[in-house]
């Protein structure tokens, strides 16, 4: 009996220990992660370079150049209309959408699906341009406008701050329509259902119980796009810097890039500047979600929202889905084909037509592109997997309330803060003065999407871990499973729908970052976003549609197994914003 | 066999008036014993049974099983939950749903860090758990494909698989439905009776604690306020709260004026004086709360001129209401402005003018110390 006494009672002490072995670990890699950037940041706004290196100093200056810059007042007034214009109109498009979609009895509802699931796996840069080449001067539909009315003006002037917010409006209303969406799906019937049993006709109940209860949701949703169109860097810098337009991330990256040598002194602290600037709306952010939380009403009982009959308007609502079918998903990708066939762009005419031909996706797949396939995928993947795997043991501390477990959800959480333009540049300083030599490999990237992507593993892992009740597991150690088998044997097979969309989700948001790479992507390591953005720099517009259009057609397929797993975990974080 | 001295845990509970939570428990257990903690919500029978199992740390008190320590806060010992060789069916099941019945069941086996089991071993064991639990033959069945009853059992197989000295029950019952949960209470008791293993059940549901306890423990807000027999507990109870939450009971308010033949005399309701018995000890002769289940009364017309016996207590009264309940029916009666419940059979014949005595003896009218809240 002593002898199993002594035996078990070193196993005891090791077994307790476990959860804390696994959070001190957990912490510090966190920590070696996510505060660095924040740091260097710091450290390199507030190094005033000198004429000589060594003669660096300390101070506000930098600061002081960026706000007596007599543009920066008209920047950030930029920013913040372009944010809310395009917030606004994303969130039109998008509850509409939704609205028809999962509200009624409308006609073509796939339509809308199609149209938001591709859109996860295209990046945002192959949109642009698509649409630019559209509205653009030499567009089909400033063509068709002088070959009307025979003038030699244009109808629309897609370079202009009216054209950002469209186009940046177009770019985020597929993710609203996913996020209302679910919003939407999820309502309790039976609240609108009392409005109707005590007399209020269709249109009262949609607009003093529907809208209503859905409006801090939707409020919170319009914060989380404003927060993301402020921080938006593809169109800011396809649409507006052509157009003369600046706002704040163009500014940054300029100060890197159109300077020789970079301004890194003013760029990072229009950076901490910028950052101050999301964390004040992050807060706020967040109270609206908390708010918006309280009126969340999950049916359980598996009941569903009767559908409105719309009667006559079915037609009418149809015809809404196939415009935004056609807008935001058929016109760019019929432009991309038409570009992708042509020598070099033109209008669609008859005598265009003699030139089709598919010599670009020659061009391209003779080009030796595999190579940026291979790191494009190698990035995607290994982050999917890093993220994924520090947030499943982060959410499981953090959920279970284990030792660390706040600190760990608070660390996990703050890259949100980050925009991806400013993160790249705070991993470049970190590793331009850490002797570890990442910087102009794929290492370095991955470093930086990891940061930028754990909010999003944890998200996806919380809600998950929150679904698998407390006694499955307590059940499991009174059994006698210590920690880390009631990880591998009970969690992990539960927690695997949640893990699995997650690891795609990243995968997808990975594939197509382009201002988190954009600055960080060295020659050897460049990714398949960053070489569309440097085809369009170069006037290659014709190689970037072929090149787009067969790496959308890949990721989308990838995209439909995402959207298929997350639809039937419950843990799919596109129920929640 | 289990030694529980002094136990203490408070929540600190910013939201509530009062902390929940168990204050100073004490209790032993003779081995085989089927021990019941009884309280309504919040009573801190679940914090007490936690404790037990390892789940919560207690902030004191000393907690030991079979001579082994498993807790005091005093020498600082802990023993983690995965040590300490107890079984336990929680409130969910908590059936593990990508696992097997047979793999459910098995588990205690394959994660044990005393020794390794063989599959021949672990296949046996599991047999043998399912087999008292009437389900051998369910080992392939994936945990997904069963209903709750079947749930119940399979929880209840995997803890008694590797043998525990202690089993752990935490409101087992109470997410059946009433016939079922009938059934699984003959069962539960039928199973304790023939494995002997020392048992402590937490329930609100003071009939299923009646029904399979030996000893039962009352809480109220954190405190044990009686342990004792079903009996006991049920015709002697300490206090007015035991009383009014182990069977339906009138509480009148009363005030101790004698005492003869071993027997007290309180004045209740508007100066009657009836005969009780005081289990407890009274201190305060003002405070008194005097107890009568309903079906201890017997309910006579006043106009029947029917004879009271002698030496049984009487009080007059008016019938209010009338409830069928099938198999008995339940009359309410005013005396004195106070509302009195009387359980009769369903067919006796109650009279036209609503006037009635209320007739019932002195050994089932219980005075106990305490104000009628």
């Amino acid at each position: 009996m002593a002898a199993t006494d002594a035996r078990t009672g070193r196993w005891a002490r090791l077994s307790a220990r476990q959860q804390a072995v696994l959070a001190t670990l957990l912490i510090v890699i966190l920590a070696a992660l996510v505060l660095p950037p924040f740091l260097f940041l710091i450290q390199g706004s507030l190094t005033i370079a000198g004429p000589v290196n060594d003669a660096a100093q300390f101070g506000l200056g930098n600061f002081e150049a960026v706000i007596r810059n007599r543009h920066f007042v008209t920047t950030s007034i930029n920013s913040l209309i372009f944010a809310a214009a395009s917030a606004l109109v994303a969130l039109v498009i998008g509850w509409v959408t939704a609205w028809i979609v999962e509200r009624t009895n409308a006609p073509l509802k796939g339509l809308a699906y199609l149209t938001a699931i591709i859109s996860l796996g295209t990046p945002y840069i192959l949109y642009v341009t698509a649409w630019l080449l559209f509205f653009g001067k030499a567009g089909p539909v400033n063509h068709l406008y002088r070959t009307l009315t025979g003038s030699t003006d244009v109808l629309i002037n897609i370079y202009s701050m009216p054209g950002m917010v469209l186009v940046e409006g177009f770019l985020w209303s597929p993710l609203a329509f996913l996020l209302v969406g679910a919003t939407l799906r999820n309502a309790n019937p039976e609240l609108e259902e009392a409005a109707r049993v005590h007399g209020a006709g269709v249109w009262d109940t949609i607009r003093r119980v529907t809208m209503r209860l859905s409006l801090p949701s939707i409020l919170a949703l319009s914060m989380l796009v404003f927060i993301r169109a402020i921080e938006a860097f593809e169109v800011p810098a396809l649409v507006g810097l052509p157009g003369r337009i600046s706002v704040l991330t163009t500014d940054i990256y300029s100060n890197m890039v159109a300077r020789a040598p970079p301004d890194i002194g003013g760029a990072s602290a229009l950076s901490v500047l910028m950052l101050g600037l999301v964390l004040v709306l992050l807060y706020v952010y967040g109270r609206l979600s908390r708010h918006a939380e309280r009126f969340a009403t999950i049916t359980g009982k598996g009941f569903r929202p009767r559908p409105f009959d719309l009667g006559r308007l079915r037609p009418v609502a149809g015809s809404l889905l196939v415009l935004n079918f056609v807008l935001l998903l058929l016109v760019p990708m019929l432009m991309l084909v038409w570009v992708s066939l042509l020598p070099f762009f033109q209008p669609v005419t008859a005598a265009a037509f003699k030139l089709i031909s598919f010599n670009n996706y020659r061009t391209v797949l003779a080009s030796g592109q595999l190579e940026l396939v291979i790191n494009t995928l190698l990035v995607a993947v290994a982050t999917a997997t890093v993220a994924v795997l520090l947030t499943f043991l982060g959410a499981w501390l953090a959920v279970r309330r284990g030792p660390g477990g706040w600190i760990i959800e608070r660390l996990a959480t703050i890259p949100l803060v980050f925009p991806g333009l400013i993160l790249g540049i705070a991993v470049m300083q970190v590793f331009l003065r850490i002797p570890i030599p990442l910087y102009g490999t794929l290492g370095i990237l991955i470093w930086a999407f990891v940061i930028n992507y754990l909010p999003y593993g944890m998200r996806y892992c919380s809600s998950g871990m929150l679904q698998i009740h407390r006694e499955l597991e307590e059940a499991a150690a009174i059994c006698g499973a210590s920690a880390l088998t009631r990880l591998r044997r009970i969690v992990a097979p539960l927690l695997a729908p949640a893990l699995v969309a997650g690891w795609l989700f990243i995968f997808l948001m990975s594939a197509r970052a382009l201002s988190l790479a954009i600055l960080l992507a060295g020659p050897r390591s460049q990714t398949m976003a960053v070489a569309m953005f440097d085809l369009w720099g170069n006037g290659q517009g014709t190689e970037l549609a072929a090149l787009g259009l067969m790496w959308s057609m890949l990721m989308a397929m990838i995209a439909v197994v995402f959207y298929a797993v997350a639809r039937r975990s419950a843990a799919g974080a596109l129920g929640r914003a | 066999m289990l030694r529980v001295e002094g136990l203490t845990k408070i929540f600190d509970n910013s939201t509530d008036q009062i902390a929940g939570g168990i204050r100073d428990a004490s209790f032993t257990l003779e081995p085989g014993t089927f021990f019941t903690l009884l309280g309504p919500s919040g009573c801190g029978k679940t914090t007490t049974l936690r404790c037990i199992a390892g789940l919560e740390t207690p902030d004191e008190g000393v907690i030991a099983v079979e001579g082994r320590t498993l807790f005091d806060a005093k020498t600082r010992v802990n023993v983690p939950v995965e040590q300490r060789s107890v079984g336990m069916v929680f409130q969910s099941y908590a059936i593990w749903p990508h696992m097997t019945v047979a793999e459910n069941v098995a588990f205690p086996f394959t994660v044990s860090k005393q020794r390794r089991y063989s599959k021949a071993e672990i296949a046996d064991g599991v047999r043998r758990a399912l087999a008292i639990v009437d389900l051998d033959g369910f080992q392939e069945r994936p945990a997904t494909r069963l209903s709750g009853g079947q749930q119940q059992r399979v929880a209840l197989a995997r803890a008694v698989v590797h043998e525990p000295r202690l089993l752990l029950l935490d409101e087992p019952l109470s997410n059946l439905d009433a016939q079922l949960r009938d059934e699984m209470r003959s069962e539960l008791k039928r199973l304790q009776s023939k494995i002997g293993i020392t048992t402590v059940y937490v329930t609100h549901d003071q009939s299923e604690a009646l029904a399979l306890s030996d000893r039962i423990a009352v809480i109220d807000r954190g405190h044990i306020t009686q342990i004792g027999s079903p009996q006991d507990i049920y015709f002697r109870p300490a206090n007015p709260f035991v009383a009014r939450f182990v069977g339906a009971t009138n509480l009148l308010t009363g005030r101790l004026i004698g005492s003869a033949n071993g027997k007290a005399n309180v004045e209740v309701l508007a100066g009657r004086q009836i005969q009780c018995v005081v289990p407890q000890g009274i201190d305060d002769p003002t405070s008194v709360a005097v107890s009568i289940r309903p079906e201890s009364i017997r309910l006579v017309a006043r106009a029947s001129g029917a004879a009271v016996g002698d030496g049984e207590n009487c009080l007059a009264g008016r019938v209010s209401a009338v409830t069928f309940l099938g198999a008995s029916r339940r009359v309410d009666v005013v005396s004195d402005g106070v509302n009195l419940h009387v359980t009769t059979a369903a067919d006796m014949p109650l009279p036209a003018d609503g006037e009635v005595l209320l007739i019932f003896a002195p050994e089932r009218t219980v005075a106990l110390p305490g104000k009628v809240a």
